[in-house]
């Protein structure tokens, strides 16, 4: 009779881990550092050498952000959010979409059409930073979060992966619904949509994560307060509380950690993303 | 006539396959309106506002050019190659910002890899069940806004409540006040402190994509490689540097190509933590463009440094496609 053991495994201390820990504590480090100066009272985060820990721990500052009338955070939040949200449908519709045509479509032009897109991938922001700036001017759409809406509507990026994604989809499952009398976009929202399910949960948290962290563009739109994103009004907070240390690092707590906390739960789809465009370039 | 009898429209939505051709139409022409509108229409007013003295603020003809934009040709790109030290103060800083970013980018991407490599190696070699907590923990900072990382480390080199010169001063038993970003007189082997200071925030939020990626790759070559090398009698070392990184180029190259790129994009830190100081030494290419734009509204001027940095990152973009088309198969 043969048994089958578990292969014994020899314990084998990794010298990774001593290199591993120490780096990620420190990596750590910055984030703590804001964390717990936004627990020290002022005259703490002004003591030379700082504390590490807070001797003295309070809520007031928090309480002090949260109640000051010249930071509705809540405001903020809101524009934030309506921006980022309003980008990741419209990005995820027509990326799919379009990236579903040049997959599984043949038209006049559509290869030049496709270089063209693909081209545009590698134009950086900053070189239609200016006139796009100088459009919204002209449209009044300056100061109005419809000016880092509608001209997000396409993304060169998108469609490309989509359209990498919409290629494995079997054709014979699209002639099957059209030979039972489909409409085009039924067969695309109802049959094509379903099959690139993983693509829209990626690349959908991906918009997501860039929207609600950009900063050079909303700067450039968005000058007027309150219809301020929550990465401008941050510096906007900090420079005005220069020496306040403690209520900057309280202010920016409150900004940073709710969304980070919920990008944590859904990283596995951001990192998805990322080694996306990273291995397929 | 109506635009139903039009041949066009009849060849565009009649015939075998005509729902099909609707359908391509209706999504196909919005989407070139959309291109022409936002894309090339930009591409194109930007390259011809390089070539005017332009500034919203004054009055123009068509788009504002010409009346006080004046067209003034090449004079913008003439100005770039002016090296007396009597040159207009825009051009001084031009050339401050162009050796600044190259800088930069010359010592972002070699410590980028010098990291995130071996990162990815040890992360992949420790046990299952804590290589999830390890990889979140080093992944974070991607996920964070780079405002948020710049004010971060802003309070980490603050130079009287900053944390490193708590540390340095708890180290040494003296008080330490190091002004990291603020003080110009402080260079190292020619390159100025609070740019280093810069490179590490900006390194730390960055790592994280770099890694993932070479995480990934190191899980995309298959184990039968490996046992093969093993079998055969290689050691660990020799399967990292004979098997693994080999296999690895193709990505190795790809990344560092990609994080050149976006290195030579870098502004929000640079922004937030510095605003360009101390006296231009963290002055990057795009906070220049920025600056010139929307602060000075001298807008003829950075859209050709938009162009001069538009080429700069074509010509990286043009090498990574040269550098693609080998591909390695295994």
């Amino acid at each position: 009779m043969t048994t089958f053991s578990r292969p014994h495994r020899r314990f084998r201390l990794n010298l990774a881990y001593f290199v591993l820990i120490p780096a990620s504590l420190i990596a750590l480090l910055p984030f703590l550092w804001m964390i717990l100066g936004s627990f020290k009272t002022g005259r703490e985060i002004r003591q030379i050498p700082p504390t590490f820990f807070p001797q003295e721990f309070t809520l007031g500052n928090y309480q002090r952000v949260l109640t000051d009338k010249d930071l509705p955070l809540g405001i903020f939040y809101r524009n934030s959010a309506i921006i980022a949200l309003a980008n990741v449908a419209q990005v995820l519709f027509t990326s799919s979409l379009f990236g579903y045509i040049f997959a599984k479509f043949e038209f006049k032009g559509k290869k030049a059409l496709f270089w063209f897109i693909l081209s545009l991938m590698m134009i950086p922001p900053q070189m239609t930073m200016i006139p796009g700036y100088l459009i919204l001017a002209k449209l009044g759409l300056l100061n109005n979060l419809l000016g880092l809406i509608l001209p997000a509507a396409v993304d060169a990026f998108g469609i490309f992966l989509f359209r990498q994604f919409a290629l494995a989809i079997p054709n014979e499952l699209l002639d099957a619904a059209r030979v039972d009398g489909a409409g085009e976009f039924y067969i695309f929202r109802r049959i094509a949509l379903p099959q690139m399910g993983p693509a829209l949960a990626t690349f959908g948290m991906l918009t997501f994560m860039f929207n609600w962290n950009a900063y050079l563009w909303p700067l450039i739109v968005l000058t007027e307060k309150n219809v301020r994103t929550l990465p401008i009004i941050l510096t906007w907070f900090s420079n005005r509380m220069v020496g306040n240390d403690h209520l900057t690092m309280a202010a920016s707590v409150l900004v940073i950690l709710p969304v980070l906390i919920v990008f944590l739960f859904v990283q596995r789809w951001i990192v998805e993303g990322i080694t996306l465009s990273g291995l397929k370039g | 006539m109506a635009l139903s009898t039009w041949p066009g429209w009849q060849r565009l939505f009649s015939g075998r396959d005509s729902a099909k051709k609707r359908f391509v139409a209706l999504a196909i022409i919005p989407l070139l309106l959309f291109m022409v509108f936002w894309t090339v229409f930009p591409l194109l007013w930007g390259s011809a506002l390089a070539f005017f003295d332009y500034s919203p603020r004054r009055m123009g003809g068509f788009l504002g050019f010409g009346g006080d934009n004046p067209f003034v040709g090449l004079q913008n790109f003439q100005k770039m190659l002016y090296s007396s030290p009597d040159a207009p103060l825009e051009v001084q800083q031009f050339h401050t910002g162009v050796k600044t970013t190259l800088l930069f980018v010359t010592l972002v991407v070699p410590l980028n890899l010098l990291v995130t490599l071996p990162l990815a190696f040890m992360i992949e070699s420790v046990n299952k069940r804590v290589k999830g907590i390890f990889r979140t923990l080093f992944f974070l900072p991607v996920l964070a806004p780079s405002v948020g990382v710049a004010i971060m480390w802003g309070y980490v080199f603050h130079p009287q409540r900053g944390l490193l010169n708590a540390i340095l001063g708890g180290v040494t038993g003296k008080l330490v006040a190091i002004n990291w970003t603020g003080d110009p007189s402080l260079v190292v082997a020619g390159i100025p402190v609070a740019l280093f200071a810069v490179i590490v925030a900006y390194l730390w939020q960055d790592l994280g994509y770099n890694m993932v990626i070479f995480i990934a790759a190191l899980q995309g070559i298959p184990q039968t490689i490996k046992d093969a090398a093993l079998i055969d009698g290689a050691n660990s070392w020799q399967l990292l540097t004979r098997i693994v990184i080999p296999l690895l180029m193709p990505t190795i190259l790809l990344t560092a190509i990609l994080t050149m790129i976006s290195a030579f994009q870098v502004f929000d830190i640079v922004q937030v933590m510095t605003d360009g100081g101390p006296q231009g030494q963290t002055q990057v290419l795009l906070l220049h463009i920025y600056n010139y734009a929307f602060r000075y509204q001298k807008m003829g001027w950075a859209a050709a440094v938009s162009i001069v940095m538009f080429l700069m990152i074509l010509s990286i973009s043009l090498l990574q496609n040269r550098l693609l088309n080998t591909e390695l198969e295994y």
